[in-house]
Order: structure tokens, then C-alpha cells, then sequence
């Protein structure tokens, strides 16, 4: 059974003033929670090393939440930024050419559309969106999503480039 | 995937070892913080340089009031944003500071259209020789409050390094000329339109490219 965010949140609060025990179990539950929220937008070869670099972020931002809020929120944006900064990571290597596991399914049909990656690539202009997913995410070469979207390889580059810009944008307006 | 949440799992041990109580943030800290940046910036100018004879007296002119207190409430709206910005959170609005933008738009884009009835004259008018020192100081006395925001950033999260280097940059300009025109004796909207406007516009560019290497995380 999945942790509701009022008990998230008062574990953030107890870890805050140093109670380990609650910081262990907020950690695990926000471990079970990045899996389920990253899964369909990071392919499996990178999804714990996301996981695992927001966790870290979370240790180190501790004190940036205000535990008069929710914590959701404040985790979910903690993990946008963390993806986004990966998909650019990604784009500033060939990484992406030779990672071809196929995505799991998301088990999670729990989480508000206000918060979901999914919605952000419905903002997305549909060829930037479809070159990000294909290379990004399903592991497919540059040359595989030119020829499977009919752009060219000069395009998807620069519709990858511009949708990861355009993403971080559409992040920063919430 | 017993391996992932394995070593997943020696990293929540090892964050969990070196667990630390914190202190939470607060936006009446951050906003403390900033106020103190604007109110020292203000101080430091009675303190350094004549104050203006109307304010002494304590007749100030109307002019006087209506261009600080606009610059001064957009300081407050773009350092209340910045504030809110460290704590990062998805679904928050925070735009206030745009209408505070827009309200203090009126003084240059007043200053414009005079400029553009009145031609060269308006640049005589707008004062230019004592001009340069408004826009050098306020940017100077700016740093203070600009300093004070990117302490909080940079203790904080913030999700979007880009747009809080700009609202940085537009808070410490106005915050800036502010505490300046304690100091200014000049009253024409031609002045107060150019000069009083370009630190803020200054201090943008300054912020939107110089804070963003500063704050990421």
C-alpha cells in the first residue's frame, strides 16, 4: 500500500529535526514513489542512477522544504529537474545510441496529471516529443528515429535539442 | 531489480547515517533576509550621501513618493518570488512580481513618449551628467539585496536557475535605485523614466546571466 503525502509529509518533518527512522522510511517510500513516477520517461539502464540522484538531492536540499507544505510537490519538482538534467546529460553524450531495453509498463495510475511527466510531453510540439521519446527514452539511434519519423538525422538532433530546452522552459513556468 | 533496490538501499543507509537536524525554510526568513538587503542598501545611502532636502523636512515631493515606493513594492515582488523559488514545489504561482513589473513600467514608458514629443530636449531634461551616478549607485547598493537572494538561492533548490537569476536582477536593481533616490534631488518623470529605470533593466541582464552559475544544484 502506497504512503499517503500527509504521512510523507510529517516524516519529512521528523527527518528534518534529525529522526533517522523517519528519514529511513520517508527515503524508502520516496524511493518506491521516483521508481513508479520515473518509469515510463527514463529507460531501465538509467532509472536507478535517476532514482538515486534525486534521493541525494533530497538529502542535500533537506532544509528547502517548508513543512507547512506538502511534500509531493516539492518531490516531484526535485525529480523534473533531476530528469530534465539527465535528458541533457544524455544529449551531450552518445549514450542514448546503445540503450535499447524496452520501458516498462507504468504500474502507476495514481499520480495527479498536475504533476505527471506525461503531461509534459503533451505540451510538446508532437516531432519534438516523438524524437525525445524515441531516442531518449526507447533507446533508438539517432539514424533509427530519423528513419521512423521521417525527419531528417540533422532534425532529430535539433528537435531533441530544442525539446529538451522547450521542457525545461515549460518547467520553470510552474 | 533486487540488485537496483540493493544498491539503492546502501545509499538510503548511508544518507540516513549522516542525517543532520535542519532548519526548514521559511518564506518569512527568506523574505527577512531580502527586506534587511533593501533596508541596509537604503541606510548606507542616507549614511554616504545628502539626503534630499524634501525628505528632511519631511515635505516630500509627490514624484519622489509615487517612483521609490514603485520601485520599492517591485523589489519586495521580485525578492518574494525569488524566496519562493528556493522552495522548490510544481503547481505554485508566482507571478505577482509581473505586475509590480508592469506598474513600474509606467515611469520609462512615460519617459518615452515624452521623449518622443519633445525630441533632444527630453535628453537634457532626463539630466544625463547626474544620470550616470543613479544608474552606477543603484546598481552598486543593489548588490546588497542581490547578494542577500543569492545566499537563499543557493541555500535552497531552485528549479528554474534562469528566471530566478532575472527576478534577482530585477530586485536588486530596484531595490537599488530605491535606496538611491534618498539621494537624488531630481524630480522629472524624463529622469526618473530613463535613469531610474535602466539599473533595473541593467541589473536583469546582469542577474539572468551571472546568478544561474551561481545557483544550480
Amino acid at each position: 500500500m502506497r504512503t499517503d503525502d500527509a504521512t510523507l509529509t510529517r516524516l519529512m518533518a521528523m527527518s528534518q529535526k534529525g529522526d533517522k527512522r523517519a528519514y529511513a522510511t520517508l527515503l524508502f517510500e520516496a524511493r518506491n514513489w521516483l521508481k513508479s513516477y520515473l518509469r515510463r520517461r527514463v529507460a531501465p539502464g538509467h532509472l536507478e542512477d535517476v532514482v538515486q540522484e534525486v534521493l541525494v538531492s533530497l538529502h542535500t536540499k533537506l532544509a528547502s522544504y517548508d513543512p507547512s507544505r506538502p511534500f509531493l510537490p516539492w518531490l516531484a519538482a526535485i525529480a523534473r529537474y533531476r530528469w530534465v538534467d539527465h535528458l541533457r546529460k544524455l544529449s551531450r553524450s552518445d549514450d542514448a545510441a546503445v540503450e535499447t531495453e524496452v520501458i516498462a509498463e507504468s504500474d502507476e495510475p495514481a499520480i495527479t496529471a498536475r504533476l505527471s511527466l506525461e503531461r509534459l510531453f503533451t505540451m510538446l510540439p508532437e516531432n519534438q516529443a516523438r524524437v525525445i521519446e524515441m531516442v531518449k527514452v526507447e533507446g533508438y539511434s539517432i539514424a533509427e528515429a530519423s528513419q521512423a519519423s521521417g525527419q531528417s538525422e540533422s532534425l532529430v538532433k535539433v528537435n531533441i535539442h530544442r525539446g529538451i530546452k522547450r521542457l525545461a522552459a515549460i518547467i520553470e513556468k510552474e | 531489480m533486487k540488485t537496483m533496490n540493493g544498491k539503492t538501499d546502501t545509499l538510503i543507509s548511508g544518507l540516513v547515517d549522516q542525517l543532520e537536524p535542519v532548519r526548514p525554510f521559511r518564506f518569512s526568513h527568506g523574505m527577512t533576509l531580502a527586506l534587511t538587503g533593501i533596508g541596509l542598501a537604503a541606510l548606507l545611502v542616507m549614511l554616504l550621501f545628502a539626503v534630499r532636502p524634501d525628505v528632511v523636512s519631511g515635505q516630500p515631493q509627490g514624484i519622489f513618493l509615487l517612483a521609490s515606493g514603485l520601485f520599492l513594492l517591485l523589489g519586495i515582488a521580485c525578492a518574494a518570488s525569488v524566496v519562493m523559488m528556493a522552495s522548490p514545489r510544481i503547481g505554485s504561482g508566482r507571478n505577482g512580481w509581473g505586475w509590480a513589473l508592469a506598474m513600474a513600467g509606467v515611469l520609462p514608458i512615460s519617459a518615452l513618449i515624452l521623449a518622443l514629443i519633445r525630441g533632444s530636449a527630453a535628453w537634457q531634461e532626463s539630466e544625463p551628467s547626474h544620470g550616470v551616478y543613479c544608474l552606477g549607485y543603484a546598481i552598486l547598493f543593489g548588490l546588497i539585496t542581490g547578494a542577500a537572494l543569492v545566499l537563499w538561492l543557493r541555500r535552497g533548490a531552485p528549479t528554474s536557475p534562469e528566471r530566478a537569476g532575472l527576478l534577482t536582477g530585477i530586485a536588486a536593481g530596484s531595490a537599488g535605485i530605491f535606496a538611491f533616490s534618498f539621494a537624488c534631488p531630481i524630480d522629472s518623470v524624463m529622469h526618473i523614466g530613463l535613469w531610474h529605470g535602466l539599473p533595473v533593466t541593467l541589473s536583469a541582464i546582469i542577474g539572468r546571466f551571472a546568478v544561474p552559475p551561481l545557483i544550480r544544484w
